[in-house]
């Protein structure tokens, strides 16, 4: 279990971490989501070690997290890096042995996470030869290949086609099932609404809401969506607060079984339910607020 | 794999950055084929000399009464092939047409072209030799006597400095120390900032820290490209030294060779350490590739100075701005094996020299280490070594 704590950090005048917490339990996938410049990638920086934070501290499994241990993390940072001039097979099992393994079991590690990531025929070439797309799953297999025990990507889905989306998403899934807490932030809120179990929301360096995605919707207020055929305006009868989307009522707050009987009485209803707030719209709220 | 204790994974992490360097960079198709060029070169050069000097020997033409006299002293020299001709004008024919190069008649020296001053030395020490020996045979004495007061053994060498530092060369093993030097150090300090540059252009380097710290990706890469420069300059030692025992040219190489070479080597250690890890460091203050030539300029100045001091050295090797320099890093990397080689240097300096070099090395090593954990993370303008310095760890 990692858990970061309280963490602060600042850059000159500009305060980038203002009391941060995060933790991430076995299996979990946790979508970080903020807006540009809102403290992500500084967070994630900070627990993998590369920058040091003001205040606060990361804890892993009950002690503060050490350089030992954060080699057996996997790590995706924000900017791409890769050698250009060197074999993408090479590439990926000099990380894997950076990490700690034995050049027996780096190979094979990276023979087996080539062929998944369908890899194989381009491990003799020079990562520079490769297309962007296939680059980019270099990236996801050196963050992966020495079996890492907890994953911190930093929006690994930016630039990828459909179909790589979904070999990374396979990817990043089995890794959970298999019990590795996986963190990752993006600005594709539908992929993380598909892939995540816990949300956290960040804005100017402080988490706004977090928690599962269930939590985080049945948090909002409940808006009863009506769609009713009928010439007259309703938006006076009806109970509670009433707005109009196009041609339907929206209405918070009023008896939901009144509502019905109201819309059924001036014409036939062909859609009567509760709205399921997506994370956009959790996100857009929690941000305004 | 979490029962490894820290100080072997962190030789670990070192071996394995340095021996990824050695791979890249040495077996890359551009140092095999510069390396097989030089090598190339060397070798033709090396062999060169005996290529060329189809003869050895010079020819001398000898007449008049001195001429027995003077065959007998240039008699054990056997790079002279001596004619005695019946008259001196047979000798000036001689000279005209080319037969020989000079001829020695009635005190006089016979020549087309000038002559050079080995050749001059020898022929006039000859004379000499011969004409006391006439004026002795004149005198009344028997020849054996004038022999026996004239057998001199030639001077013995005695070297004042203490412990017997390096014999003095000569001018040319002190022109080839101080030209391998400056290359030697050139080239990899320059591969260095490049290889600094590449990783932090290309944004590797945020990876590389999460399971390597600073310095062992610092140091793996100092190593490593130190490795294969060592490498690159046996293999062009051995080369030169195979071709020139090949050709018998061997033998006629200054004693003292191998130990200078040897010793060269570990000033060529030293040196590495004080400007690799400063080009490693001043290459972390900049993201791209072009700005890497004007950081690494005062690196580069400071090498040129200690390359063209040491030249001037050579003529000039007990001066005071000779001394100055051999004894100052980071000139005196270059500048002390190079004097070294031309004078015998008082044991003391060369001490205080090592010394210096080392201390600075050291100092070297921490600020390169420092200027690259300050600076590596940094990306986008060119950061300030003032600002680097300033700020807080």
């Amino acid at each position: 279990m990692l858990e970061i704590k309280d963490l602060r950090k600042r850059f000159g005048e500009t305060v980038a971490l203002d009391g941060v917490s995060l933790s991430a339990r076995p299996g979990e996938v946790i979508g970080f989501v903020g807006a540009n410049g809102a403290g992500k990638t500084t967070a994630m920086r900070i627990a993998m070690g590369v920058l040091a934070a003001d205040a606060g501290e990361v804890v892993y499994n009950g002690s503060p997290l050490g350089a030992s241990q954060r080699r057996r993390f996997g790590y995706m940072p924000e900017e791409r890096g890769l050698y250009p001039k060197m074999k993408t097979g090479e590439q990926v099992a000099y990380f894997g042995e950076l990490h700690g393994m034995s050049r027996a079991e780096a190979k094979r590690a990276t023979a087996e996470l080539l062929a998944q990531l369908d890899l194989t025929d381009r491990a003799g070439d020079h990562v520079q030869e490769l297309s962007l797309g296939n680059q980019q799953r270099v990236q996801l297999a050196v963050s992966l290949v020495h079996r890492p025990e907890l994953l911190i990507l930093d929006e690994p889905f930016s630039g990828l086609d459909p179909i790589a989306v979904d070999v990374m998403g396979t990817a990043l899934k089995e890794r959970a099932a298999g019990g590795v807490p996986v963190i990752f932030s993006s600005h594709q809120l539908e992929l993380i609404e598909r892939l995540c179990d816990s949300v956290a929301i960040i804005s100017a360096g402080r988490i706004i809401a977090a928690g599962s995605v269930e939590e985080l919707k049945a948090r909002e207020t409940r808006r009863l969506r009506l769609r009713v055929a009928t010439a007259e305006d309703l938006s006076g009868r009806l109970p509670g607060t009433v707005t109009r989307d196009g041609e339907d009522y929206l209405v918070e707050g009023g008896d939901d079984q009144e509502v019905l009987r109201i819309a059924a009485d001036a014409g036939p209803v062909s859609h009567f339910a509760y709205d399921q707030p997506t994370i956009a719209e959790i996100f857009r709220e929690a941000v305004a607020q | 794999m979490s029962t490894q204790n820290s100080e072997t994974s962190n030789l670990r992490g070192l071996w394995l950055v340095a021996s990824r360097e050695i791979r890249v960079r040495g077996l890359s198709r551009a140092n095999l084929v510069s390396l097989a060029v030089t090598v190339l070169i060397v070798g033709v050069l090396a062999a060169l000399p005996t290529l060329l000097s189809g003869e050895d020997t010079t020819r001398i033409g000898l007449a008049g009464e001195e001429a027995a006299a003077i065959e007998r002293q240039l008699a054990p020299n056997e790079d002279y092939e001596v004619t005695v001709y019946g008259s001196v004008g047979e000798a000036e024919r001689a000279v005209e047409d080319g037969e020989v190069e000079a001829a020695v008649a009635e005190g006089a020296l016979y020549t087309e072209n000038r002559v050079d001053t080995e050749l001059r030395t020898v022929l006039d020490s000859a004379w000499r030799a011969a004409s006391v020996q006439s004026g002795l045979e004149a005198a009344g004495l028997e020849p054996s006597e004038i022999e026996q007061a004239l057998a001199t053994e030639p001077l013995e060498t005695v070297s004042l400095s203490e412990g017997g530092v390096s014999g003095p060369l000569d001018y040319f093993t002190g022109l080839i120390i101080s030209i391998v030097m400056f290359f030697m150090l050139m080239m990899p300090v320059q591969y260095i900032a490049m290889g600094v540059v590449e990783e932090k252009s290309s944004r590797i380097v945020e990876i590389l820290l999460t399971s390597l710290k600073p310095w062992q990706l610092l140091g793996g890469k100092v190593i490593g490209l130190g490795v294969v420069a060592l490498v690159n300059l046996v293999a062009i030692i051995a080369v030169g030294l195979g071709v020139s025992a090949a050709t018998g040219l061997l033998p006629d190489l200054p004693e003292g060779t191998a130990a200078a070479a040897l010793s060269t080597m570990g000033w060529w250690i030293l040196a590495f350490a004080l400007y690799g890890t400063l080009a490693g460091g001043v290459g972390s203050l900049v993201s791209r590739q072009e700005e890497a030539g004007s950081v690494l300029a005062p690196i580069t100045t400071a090498l040129t100075i200690a390359y063209v001091g040491s030249i001037f050295l050579l003529n000039a090797p007990d001066s005071v701005l000779g001394r100055v320099l051999s004894l100052v890093p980071p000139f005196s990397a270059i500048a002390m094996p190079t004097r070294m080689s031309i004078t015998a240097v008082p044991a003391w300096e060369v001490a205080l020299s090592i010394g210096l070099l080392a201390l600075s090395a050291v100092g070297a090593l921490l600020l390169g280490a420092l200027l690259y954990k300050r600076s590596v993370l940094h990306t986008g303008s060119r950061l300030k070594l003032r600002e680097v310095l300033r700020r807080a760890a």
